[in-house]
């Protein structure tokens, strides 16, 4: 998957791409609107990540030009500016999804996934790894053909480990993933440990293999190594 | 006491003072004016009963109107000077009351013979003087005072509207409107020094509140990237090889990038909450969003073994922005699951009239008045930063619901009421009719 990263921001820019290079993407730089043009125009990408404030201009012209040249590539809005009419605004012009800054890394991931599962794959929602198979539209979790009894947030939790696998996913980010931001709800890591734990004993009980594994004092991990 | 009574008292005082003393001037000066006036006459008659006499002629004792007495002296007179005398006349039989007399004597030598010519007459008396100065004062006063109490709030309405005008003005200015203070022009110079200074005052305060507001936001914006830094470095420090210790470091650092992001972020909402970026004409399904927000949180409840008792009306629908309706349920229920005890019960009852969310927990240490004041937190639960119930509250305040907070029957009771169809324009009047009874005139 190629991605276009349109961001200001030296460290963040390294970061983010550095992320999304170790998970097999080929992630191109801009730094200015202009130099996101050239390259919207000379080469072809999956996906745009678009930061709102750039030096020279708004993202949203970016979204407008992309109209414009009719170019196809999906785009997810990264903004310091978690303004409303931003966000209305960048999805009105086509955007496919917004981020507000400061995210975690699993979270774009995980957002980029979906993005490009809507785009690319329609009409497949399945995800598989190995055993264990994920349908987007009815939220069924099967393991080697047993239906999970899983709810909608244990649901959201194995996706999320899945598309993030061999990472650290801390629990910080897990609980952004599942609560959102705005729940005032930093007791919720006793709920990721919950949530964890249950899910990681339905797999057993499908008699499925424990992915899912505690990292140091870090959070978990979806180890694929893992036999 | 109103100003517009001040001056009137203070105009009656000195008109009260003034009054009397006006008197006793108005009647010396008609006493002696009538007194001039009868001596003039007197002298008059005195010459004419001279003219007589030199003629020959013998004047009698009322030829002139008024009582003459004619004398002859012997030796020389002081010619052309009066004797003049006044007294009171209290036993005249002639006169049914008593009166006062004024008699002019005159000497004249006339025909070598010399005369006193001596004439009287009765004139007002002081009495009559006073009397007629009585009634005329009192007419004078009972005039005064009614149209000064008539014409005093009509005068006031008059002469002090652009005072009035200024005040009304002041009590509708909101700083948060973020709109200057526009003052109708006035002539009167303290009015304008008024308005003047209220023009400043207000400008001042207009420009220092959105210069502080636009630091607050940038500053809270401008701290999201470096936050965003922060945290995706730390997200590619934990995929390196680490160690245990190191791993907790970076997990301390983790908690404190997170609850750094959380109070951020909760700063921005609140500070887009007054700059109303949320305001909305569409009603939601408010049953919808609370029973989505209980389903959300059904993990939660059962993890900490709650109990949940729901009773949702159908169709309640109230007019609030969509985004605010999810932070509005997911704080409160959010806020219900953190402070409850272990086997705890949460009740969840929406209708019309209010939105009620009963919770079990620890009864409140102190005072509970400050709940909703931003960093103040009921219990000392570390995990929270305290903001989430400040937004509750400020998001209550721009769509007019009605806040309340008690603890009853061991029960924590937040009560969210919600403004009835035609309550608003009524409360609308309301605050109209008080805003003009307050500076009524």
């Amino acid at each position: 998957m190629k991605v276009l990263l349109i961001e200001d921001n030296l460290e963040l820019a390294s970061s983010i791409s550095e992320f999304l290079a170790r998970e097999g993407y080929i992630c191109e730089v801009s730094y200015n609107i202009r130099d996101a043009q050239d390259k919207l125009i000379s080469f072809q990408y999956d996906c745009v990540l678009l930061d709102i404030m750039l030096p020279d201009g708004n993202g949203l012209q970016i979204l407008s030009f992309m109209r414009q040249e009719r170019i196809q590539s999906s785009i997810l809005i990264l903004s310091a500016k978690n303004s409303l009419d931003d966000k209305v605004a960048g999805l009105e012009e086509g955007a496919d999804d917004y981020l507000t800054k400061p995210f975690h890394l699993p979270e774009l991931h995980a957002r980029l996934r979906a993005i490009y599962r809507r785009k690319k794959l329609n009409g497949s929602n399945m995800i598989t790894f190995n055993e264990i198979s994920l349908n987007i539209d009815t939220l069924e979790a099967h393991v080697n053909e047993t239906l999970l009894d899983v709810t909608r947030k244990e649901f959201d939790l194995l996706l999320y480990f899945i598309v993030n696998k061999n990472r650290v996913l801390s629990r910080q980010s897990i609980a952004a993933h599942l609560w959102g931001d705005y729940t005032d709800n930093l007791a919720n890591f006793d709920f990721v440990y919950q949530h964890v734990k249950n899910i990681r004993k339905k797999i057993s009980a499908a008699k499925g293999t424990d992915y899912i594994s505690t990292v140091y004092g870090l959070g978990y991990k979806f180890n694929t190594s893992k036999q | 006491m109103k100003l517009v009574d001040k001056f009137t008292l203070w105009f009656l005082g000195v008109t009260l003072i003034i009054i009397p003393i006006n008197s006793v001037i108005t009647y010396q000066s008609i006493k002696r004016e009538i007194d001039k006036a009868a001596i003039e006459r007197l002298k008059h008659v005195n010459v004419r009963v001279a003219g007589q006499l030199e003629k020959g002629e013998v004047p009698g004792e009322y030829t002139q109107g008024c009582r003459i007495k004619v004398e002859s002296m012997s030796g020389p007179t002081p010619e052309g000077q009066y004797a003049i005398t006044e007294r009171d006349v209290t036993h005249d039989p002639e006169l049914r009351d008593n009166d006062r007399k004024i008699t002019v004597a005159s000497y004249h030598t006339i025909n070598g013979k010399h005369y006193r010519i001596t004439s009287g007459d009765y004139v007002s008396r002081s009495e009559q003087i006073l009397a007629g100065l009585r009634t005329s004062i009192m007419w004078k006063l009972i005039i005064l005072i009614g149209l000064v109490v008539l014409t005093a709030r009509l005068a006031s309405r008059i002469v002090l509207a652009p005072f009035y005008s200024t005040l009304k003005k002041l009590q509708r200015f909101s700083l948060k409107s973020k709109k200057k203070l526009v003052l109708p022009p006035t002539r009167v110079k303290e009015f304008k020094e008024l308005n003047c200074f209220v023009g400043k005052m207000t400008d001042k305060a207009v420009d220092d509140y959105l210069s502080l507001k636009e630091f607050s936001e940038n500053a809270s914006h401008e701290l999201q990237t470096p936050l965003a830094i922060i945290r995706s470095k730390l997200e590619l420090l934990s995929e390196s090889d680490i160690q245990g210790g190191q791993a907790a470091l970076i997990t301390d650092m983790q908690n404190a990038v997170d609850k750094l992001t959380r109070i951020n972020r909760s700063l921005i909402l609140l500070s887009r909450l007054e700059n109303n970026e949320y305001e909305t004409e569409q009603e939601v399904s408010l049953s919808r969003y609370a029973q989505e927000a209980v389903n959300a949180f059904g993990d939660l409840i059962a993890l900490k073994s709650l109990r949940l008792e729901c009773s949702i009306d159908p169709d309640v629908d109230v007019k609030l922005h969509a985004s605010l309706a999810d932070i509005l349920l997911n704080n409160l229920i959010s806020n219900a699951i953190r402070h409850n005890i272990p086997q705890g019960c949460i009740e969840v009852s929406l209708n019309r009239r209010c939105l009620v969310i009963k919770n079990t927990g620890r009864p409140p240490e102190g005072p509970t008045e400050d709940m909703f004041q931003r960093f103040k937190k009921g219990s000392q639960c570390n995990n929270s930063i305290g903001i989430g119930l400040s937004i509750v509250k400020q998001i209550c305040e721009i769509n007019s619901f009605q806040i309340r907070y008690h603890y009853a029957s061991e029960r924590h009771i937040v009560e969210v009421a919600f403004p009835q169809a035609g309550a608003s324009s009524k409360l609308l009047q309301n605050d109209e009719r008080y805003l003009h009874e307050k500076i009524q005139l």
